[in-house]
């Protein structure tokens, strides 16, 4: 053969090969979503415990209570319902029957004594909002449909935390531990739960895709939904316009649910899909390093809270979709006082709390920093509107760029911890505790939620007492109080509760919002083709 | 030719030593530390302290350094402090989509970038090298990032000719996996429909990554043209009453593209640099999005493996571009 007839001969092949498929159209099943958001780091629902864990977590395992609608209602899920003492130092737990694992074992009370063992373990992600009241050994279960908590102190919130432990499968993980790691090598990469959604282990690949199928034999049934959807491929797409393109095109179900405002008039402005928009429970703040001056001075952080744009920020950079929160617990959620004045943006008392806090000594000639998330431009944007209103009244703002692992570290130590830093609080557990308590309790010094170093005795007081009251009515009067304490201390800048915006195609049907997991319930949805 | 290969080999290993040196140095020096992110929501300082003991992270960072070489030493890059999986498992999983996509942006950079250089200096100073000249500066000034959403925005969005991203169908299993490239896997497996769909796939990301390198061998190949075509045994062919064409096409252009071809064992660097930003935007399943996230999570173990592992990949190419060029210019090989 000749050496421009192969040629050519190769190249009429690959032009057939090319044009014969129709490669650019989607080619989804009917019944198979592709749901484009972020993944965990690793499948182990014990060694993570941040909103994409969630989004896998509420779908492949149980837990003994769920969150369910917005605002969220705590439900009983593998339980029937629990009972505390009236010291409140023991909690029992009932569950129901006939619940089973994937690997259609019983799912029994032995199962989630052992997984509460694995996590105080493991002493990893969301092991921390139990290890200061429980220890293994008083977990116990006296038959197989009762499980008993006995806590070395009374602690309010234990329930409202039990969504963040799932009920692992021990007969599926025993075999696979190795050097005392609790399975954790293995569970990194597979599953062990009785969810409604089963994990293809096969094919997953960390931070970039897990692929799910249904489970029909979940305890919950399927009645609720005549349509379910048989396939979840979850896909973790890095960039913002690559993701909304995909959902445009109807290559994807679903985005994120922090899509930017421009990209949210795109998905709105085309055929193929729309963006929910639900008021969440993810504050928005800028801290303040409460023990390095001027920041130790009240009458300077009062001059920093009423320096920032507040209505700039969230009408002109968010596009309105946000709701401007006062203080450190979400407007929606109780506890937070429901007249609690926020700051207001106003340079010329800016400007008198400023001279005030010079005449006390503070230092603020100073340049102070501010550090930003690198990957969030929510944050340099906050970080520019505030740095703009301080240039104004002789306030030097140096903006630095970190990430998010830097930050939490260097919050252990109050000189460590930068003057200020802007993150976001979301919602792992539906409870004031999760903002308000672990912020601004002094107790919680060196981790990074209480990271301005706040101390004020009253304030720790009145958390505790909340914290150890089982009453829902004696403890939000206590909360109250403590905001509107904190707030008067202006101990952080706090901005706004978030507005999810979750772009969504027209064929998915039964998406239902709630602040835990951000909605990726996939037990509701169904597709239309 | 041998001895030179071995040469170029040894010559390989002080290199990935520096280059993992550097590495550690700038990831640990830095005040990184993931102890804190890993301990998780709430994690008081002991709990903090203890991730950091468990990790080794509190030990000298000499200590650190030298237990991790001695791991590496035996083949172990060690598992991620993420997903507690070793990262070579990653790293083998996403590298043949980076590999894949680096050689077909390196064959269009070659097969486009060689023909129009040529071209531009066989009609020097016509409409056409003006420009070429100015298409290639374009070409090496433009971001990858801007100019594949534009193209994206036609070829995906406008006209629906071609994939927005990925690298496969999603649901539609992958050609058989052999060499993990999917184009070479489906003609291996002789299947043309799966050929066809990879192939439509990975277009618009190779064509994205080899913009920068197709100018800069385009320009390479012209210069090194010109300067052959002034050779005194160019006017001896065309006196002899060679046809033009064989005296571009095979005598000038063998003697021009030494200098191209040591140009494209450069550019495999940048191009597999360049592939971090373009895999994140078409979604391409590779080692550069892993990388991404593998610093924004001060995962150390896996950053510090993909760049032992491009280095290397790097070195071999290098050597391979020097084996090419001794074959191209036996006078290389003669020195050696």
């Amino acid at each position: 053969m000749k050496r421009r007839t192969f040629l050519m001969g190769t190249g009429a092949t690959l032009s057939a090969a090319v044009m014969g498929v129709p490669v650019a159209q989607a080619q989804h099943r009917p019944d198979e979503l592709v749901w484009a958001d972020g993944l965990p780091g690793s499948l182990d629902p014990h060694a993570f415990s941040d909103v994409p864990m969630q989004g896998y977590m509420i779908n492949v395992y149980d837990t003994l209570y769920v969150n369910q609608d917005n605002p969220p209602k705590l439900v009983p899920w593998l339980t029937t319902g629990h009972t505390t003492s009236d010291d409140g130092l023991t909690v029992t737990f009932k569950l129901r029957d006939g619940v089973k694992f994937h690997d259609g074992s019983a799912l029994t009370a032995e199962d989630v004594v052992w997984s509460f063992h694995r996590l105080l373990s493991i002493k990893k992600g969301p092991a921390a909002a139990f290890l200061a009241v429980l220890d293994p050994d008083n977990i116990t279960a006296p038959d197989p449909a009762t499980v008993v908590f006995k806590l070395k102190q009374s602690y309010a919130p234990l329930v409202s935390a039990t969504p963040l432990v799932a009920i692992v499968n021990r007969r599926a993980i025993e075999p696979q531990i190795k050097d005392n790691d609790w399975g954790q090598a293995w569970l990194a990469s597979n599953s062990a739960g009785s969810g409604a959604y089963i994990l293809d282990p096969s094919t997953y690949q960390p931070v970039q895709q897990i692929d799910m199928k249904r489970n029909p034999t979940h305890f919950m049934g399927w009645d609720h939904n005549k349509s379910p959807i048989e396939i979840v491929r979850r896909r973790d797409i890095l960039e913002t316009t690559t993701r909304v393109n995909a959902l445009i095109k109807g290559d994807v179900d679903c985005t994120d649910s922090y899509l930017p405002p421009d990209q949210v008039e795109r998905v709105l402005a085309s055929k193929t899909a729309t963006v929910s928009k639900d008021q969440s429970m993810r504050v928005m703040l800028l801290r303040m390093n409460n023990r390095k001056a001027p920041f130790d001075n009240l009458n300077f952080r009062r001059a920093m809270s009423h320096a920032f744009n507040y209505k700039g920020f969230i009408d002109g950079v968010l596009k309105g979709y946000a709701v401007r929160n006062a203080g450190p617990i979400p407007v929606n959620l109780w506890g937070a006082p429901s007249n609690l004045a926020p700051y207001d943006f106003n340079l010329d008392t800016a400007k008198d709390y400023l001279a005030k806090a010079k005449a006390e000594g503070a230092p603020v000639e100073r340049e102070i920093e501010i550090q930003i998330q690198q990957h969030l431009a929510q944050t340099t944007q906050a970080a520019q509107i505030l740095q703009q209103s301080l240039r104004k009244i002789g306030v030097n703002l140096k903006i630095v760029a970190n990430l998010w692992p830097q930050l939490v570290s260097s919050t252990a130590k109050a000189d460590t911890t930068p003057d200020m830093w802007a993150h976001w609080v979301s919602a792992y557990f539906i409870d004031p505790e999760n903002w308000i308590g672990q912020m601004y309790d002094s107790q919680f010094h060196g981790t990074w939620k209480a990271s301005c170093w706040y101390k004020n005795d009253k304030v720790d007081a009145l958390l505790r007492e909340a914290r150890h009251l089982d009453d829902q009515a004696k403890r939000q009067p206590l909360y109250e109080e403590a905001s509107r304490i904190i707030v008067a201390d202006a101990a952080d800048i706090w901005i706004y509760n978030a507005i999810e915006l979750r772009g969504i195609s027209n064929r998915l049907h039964g998406f239902e919002f709630t602040p835990i997991g951000s909605g990726a319930d996939y037990r509701t949805m169904s597709l239309t083709s | 030719m041998t001895r030179f290969v071995l040469h170029r080999l040894l010559l390989t290993i002080p290199a990935l030593v520096g280059l993992l040196v550097l590495t550690f140095i700038m990831l640990r020096v830095l005040p990184n530390d993931p102890s804190a992110a890993l301990a998780g929501e709430n994690a008081t300082p002991e709990q903090i302290a203890a991730v950091r003991k468990a990790y080794g992270f509190d030990e000298p960072l000499w200590k650190q350094f030298v237990i991790y070489v001695e791991q590496v030493g035996t083949g172990d890059l060690g598992n991620s402090i993420i997903s507690n999986r070793p990262v070579i498992r990653d790293i083998a999983e996403r590298l043949p989509a980076t590999i894949e996509l680096t050689f077909v942006s390196l064959l269009f950079s070659a097969c486009v970038g060689i023909p129009l250089g040529t071209l531009a200096a066989v009609w020097y100073q016509s409409f056409f090298d003006h420009a070429m000249r100015v298409v290639t500066a374009a070409g090496l000034a433009i971001a990858s990032f801007w100019f594949a959403i534009i193209l994206q925005m036609i070829f995906a969005m406008e006209l629906d000719w071609l994939p927005l991203r990925g690298r496969f169908p999603v649901g539609l299993a992958p050609p058989l996996h052999i060499t993990g490239l999917y184009l070479v896997d489906s003609l291996l497996t002789l299947r043309l429909d799966l050929f066809g769909k990879a192939f439509a796939y990975i277009l618009m990301p190779a064509f994205t990554l080899s913009l920068a390198g197709l100018a800069s061998i385009a320009r390479f190949t012209r210069a090194g043209v010109l300067e052959t075509m002034q050779k005194e045994f160019v006017h001896y062919a065309e006196a002899a009453g060679y046809a033009r064409r064989r005296i571009v096409w095979v005598y000038v252009l063998r003697n021009s593209v030494v200098g191209a071809t040591t140009q494209i064992g450069l550019l495999f660097g940048g191009l597999i640099s360049s592939a971090v930003a373009v895999e994140a935007i078409f979604d391409w399943p590779g080692v550069g999005s892993y990388a991404v996230n593998a610093i924004l999570t001060s995962d150390y173990k896996a950053v510090l493996a993909v760049t032992l592992v491009v280095g290397l990949i790097y070195s071999v190419v290098n050597i391979l571009v020097d084996v090419v060029h001794a074959w191209l210019d036996p006078r290389v090989a003669e020195k050696l």
